[in-house]
C-alpha cells in the first residue's frame, strides 16, 4: 500500500511535466512559425 | 492572518520583488503585441486563428484557478486519498466532454465572440440576456474569488495585509489586459501556465520528500489519523459528497462559461481538438498533483490554522520548502489566480462589447475605435466592483451556487438550440426559468425533502442523471446512443436514488436543474413547427471592424498600417 501510494503522490508531476514539454514545444514552434511568416505570434 | 505573528515566511522585499518580476514580465509581454490601433475583433478572440501552444497553454491556465488549487488540496485533507480524483479528474474530463460541442458551436457561428451572441442569433435577445447575464455574473465572482485568494496568500506569506495584497493582484492584471484585451490574456496565459506547472513538478516531490516521504502514510495510519474511507480510493463519501455533485456543476461551468467560449471562438478551427485534449491532462495532473499536499496533511495529521482548510496549502509549503522553493509554490498560485482573473476581464469586456453594445446598435453600425474604448473601461470598472466585493461581507459561495445553478438551468437548452432546429426562443427561455424555480427550493431546502415532493426531487434528479449522461454521449456519438445511454442510466440508477437522493440537496439541486429544463424544453419544442435554419447564424454573427476582414485576406500584413474603417471616409458598410 506504501508504494501504490508513494507512486500516486508522485505520478501527477511526471504527468504535468510531460504536458509542460508539450506546451512549450507547441508554443516554439506557433512562434517559428510567425517568425517565418513575417507576423506576430498572436 | 499570518502563519506566524513574529515572522511571515517571505518578507515584505522579497514579495514585492516577486510580484514585481511576475506583473513586470506579464506587462513586457502584452506591451510586445500591443497595437497602436487595436482591432476590436482580435480584442475579443485574437482573429480566430491562434495556434496550438498559445491555445492549449492559455485553456490550461483559465481552467485552473486558484480557488481549485485550495479545493483540490481541501478536498485531499478531507476526503483522503479519493478525494483530489474526484475534484480534479471530474473537472478536467468536463473539458474533454465540452469539445465536441465547442466544433458544433464553431461551425454554426466561426466568427463569433460570445456564446450569447449566438444566443441572439439563434433566438432572439430574451435567450442571449440570460446568458449574457449569466456569464457577466459568473466572471465577476471569478474575478473576485480570485482577487480574494491573491489578497489571502500575500496576507498569510507577508507582512503585507489583505487589502494591500488584492490591490497589487487587480492592479497588475489591469495594467496587461487593459490595452490589449484578450490577445495579451492569451499570451501571458503562456508564461503563467509554464510558471504554473514548472512550479507544480517542482513543488509536490520536494514537500513529499521533505515531509517524511513514503514512511508518512504508514505512520499516520498508525498514528490514527485517516480514516478506512480516506484511505479508500473508492471512497462513497467522497463520490457523493464531492465527486458527483462536480460532476453536474462543473459540465454547466463549461457550458456557461465565457473564458472557455471565447478560446472556443480564438483557437484554429482544426485545433480545437488537440488544445482540449492538451488541457484535459493538464489541468487534471496540475489539480490533482496538488491535491496531494492535502492528502500529506491528513496523514501528518496536520491541523489547518484557524481551523480554515483553506491556510492548508500555505501552510504546507511555508512549513516544508525553503526560501526559493517557496517563492515559487508563491509564483504558481499567483500565475493560477493571475490568468484566470484576466481571462474574466477579457471576458467581460467581449460581452459589454459584443453583446450589449454590439448588439444594440447593429453589427454594420458599431464603431470599432467605441467597441474598444467600452472595452476597456469594462475592464476598469469590473475590477473596481470586484475589489469592492472582495473587501465587502458578500457571500461569495451563495452568489456562486446560484450562477452555477443558473448554467445548469442553461445546459440542455443551449446545446439543443445548436443541434435542434425545432428549439424555439419561448422553449428557451421558459425551461431556463422553470429549471431555476425549481432548482432553488431543491438546493437551499424551502420546501423540506420529505412525502410526495421528496418523490418528485428523486424523480426528477433521477432524471437528472439520464440527461447529464446523455449529454455527454450525445457529444462524441450522436443522438441514438445518447439516448440510449441517458435511458439505461435513469433505469440503472432509480433503484438507488429514491429515498437517498434526498440527503443530498447540492446533488439533487443540479439534477433537478438539468431534468426540470430538458423536460419543458424538449415539451415546448416537439410539436413546434419551427424548422431553423443553422446557416443564419454566421450570417447575423462576424466581425465587428472591417480592418479584421482585410487581416483574414491577408494575415502578413501589418495591421498596424491598415487603417481603422472609422477613419475611413463616407458610409460604413
Amino acid at each position: 500500500m506504501t508504494a501504490l501510494l508513494t507512486t500516486y503522490v508522485l505520478i501527477w508531476p511526471v504527468v504535468v511535466l510531460a504536458v509542460l514539454l508539450v506546451v512549450v514545444g507547441a508554443f516554439a514552434r506557433d512562434v517559428r512559425r510567425a517568425r517565418q511568416a513575417g507576423r506576430r505570434v498572436i | 492572518m499570518p502563519l506566524d505573528t513574529e515572522a511571515t515566511p517571505l518578507g515584505i522585499g522579497a514579495v514585492a520583488l516577486l510580484l514585481a518580476l511576475f506583473y513586470g514580465g506579464t506587462l513586457l509581454m502584452s506591451l510586445s503585441i500591443r497595437r497602436r490601433k487595436e482591432n476590436a475583433d482580435r480584442y475579443m478572440t485574437a482573429g480566430n486563428n491562434i495556434g496550438f501552444g498559445i491555445s492549449a497553454a492559455s485553456m490550461t491556465a483559465t481552467w485552473i484557478w486558484a480557488s481549485s488549487m485550495y479545493a483540490s488540496v481541501t478536498a485531499g485533507y478531507t476526503y483522503g486519498v479519493s478525494g483530489p480524483i474526484h475534484y480534479g479528474l471530474w473537472g478536467a474530463l468536463m473539458i474533454l466532454f465540452i469539445y465536441p460541442f465547442g466544433r458544433r458551436i464553431r461551425t454554426v457561428a466561426p466568427r463569433a465572440h460570445t456564446l450569447a451572441e449566438v444566443m441572439y442569433a439563434r433566438h432572439g435577445r430574451s435567450s442571449q440576456l440570460m446568458l449574457a447575464g449569466s456569464n457577466v455574473l459568473g466572471s465577476l465572482i471569478s474575478l473576485t474569488s480570485n482577487f480574494i485568494a491573491g489578497g489571502a496568500l500575500i496576507a498569510v506569506l507577508s507582512p503585507l495585509n489583505f487589502g494591500a495584497g488584492i490591490l497589487v493582484v487587480a492592479g497588475g492584471v489591469l495594467l496587461y489586459t487593459l490595452w490589449s484585451g484578450f490577445r495579451a490574456s492569451v499570451l501571458t496565459d503562456f508564461a503563467q501556465v509554464v510558471a504554473m506547472l514548472g512550479a507544480a513538478v517542482v513543488v509536490i516531490p520536494v514537500v513529499f520528500f521533505a515531509a517524511g516521504g513514503p514512511g508518512m502514510f504508514e505512520a499516520g495510519v498508525a498514528a490514527g489519523h485517516v480514516t478506512p474511507q480516506q484511505e479508500s480510493f473508492f471512497s462513497s463519501e467522497a463520490f457523493m459528497n464531492q465527486g458527483a455533485p462536480y460532476i453536474a456543476a462543473v459540465l454547466a461551468y463549461a457550458i456557461g462559461n465565457q473564458t472557455i467560449a471565447q478560446r472556443l471562438f480564438a483557437v484554429r478551427e482544426d485545433l480545437i481538438r488537440p488544445t482540449f485534449v492538451t488541457a484535459t491532462v493538464g489541468y487534471g495532473a496540475t489539480v490533482i498533483g496538488i491535491g496531494m499536499l492535502g492528502v500529506m496533511a491528513l496523514y501528518l495529521g496536520i491541523d489547518p490554522m484557524g481551523g480554515d482548510v483553506n491556510n492548508l496549502m500555505p501552510q504546507m509549503v511555508s512549513t516544508y520548502l525553503g526560501p526559493v522553493l517557496l517563492a515559487v509554490a508563491f509564483l504558481m498560485i499567483i500565475g493560477s489566480l493571475s490568468s484566470t482573473a484576466d481571462s474574466d476581464l477579457s471576458a467581460l469586456s467581449s460581452i459589454v462589447m459584443a453583446d450589449i453594445y454590439g448588439q444594440s446598435v447593429g453589427r454594420s453600425a458599431a464603431d470599432p475605435r467605441t467597441m474598444l474604448l467600452i472595452g476597456r473601461l469594462t475592464m476598469i470598472v469590473a475590477t473596481a466592483a470586484a475589489l469592492y466585493f472582495a473587501t465587502s461581507q458578500f457571500n461569495i459561495l451563495d452568489l456562486l451556487v446560484f450562477v452555477g445553478a443558473l448554467w445548469g438551468c442553461l445546459v440542455f437548452p443551449v446545446i439543443a438550440s445548436f443541434y435542434w432546429p425545432k428549439v424555439t426562443n419561448a422553449a428557451f427561455t421558459v425551461s431556463v426559468l422553470a429549471a431555476l424555480a425549481f432548482f432553488l427550493p431543491v438546493r437551499f431546502g424551502w420546501l423540506p425533502a420529505v412525502g410526495a415532493w421528496g418523490l418528485a426531487v428523486e424523480l426528477l434528479a433521477t432524471i437528472g442523471i439520464g440527461v447529464v449522461l446523455g449529454i455527454m454521449a450525445f457529444g462524441f456519438f450522436g443522438l441514438r446512443p445518447a439516448v440510449m445511454t441517458g435511458t439505461l442510466a435513469v433505469a440503472v440508477s432509480a433503484p438507488f436514488t429514491f429515498f437517498f437522493l434526498r440527503d443530498y440537496e447540492v446533488l439533487s439541486g443540479s439534477l433537478v436543474a438539468y431534468a426540470v429544463s430538458f423536460l419543458v424544453c424538449y415539451l415546448m419544442s416537439v410539436r413546434s413547427g419551427q424548422d431553423f435554419d443553422f446557416e443564419r447564424i454566421q450570417h447575423v454573427t462576424g466581425n465587428f471592424d472591417d480592418t479584421s476582414t482585410a487581416e483574414q485576406e491577408d494575415p502578413d500584413e501589418d495591421p498596424d498600417d491598415l487603417v481603422l474603417a472609422s477613419d475611413r471616409p463616407g458610409p460604413r458598410s
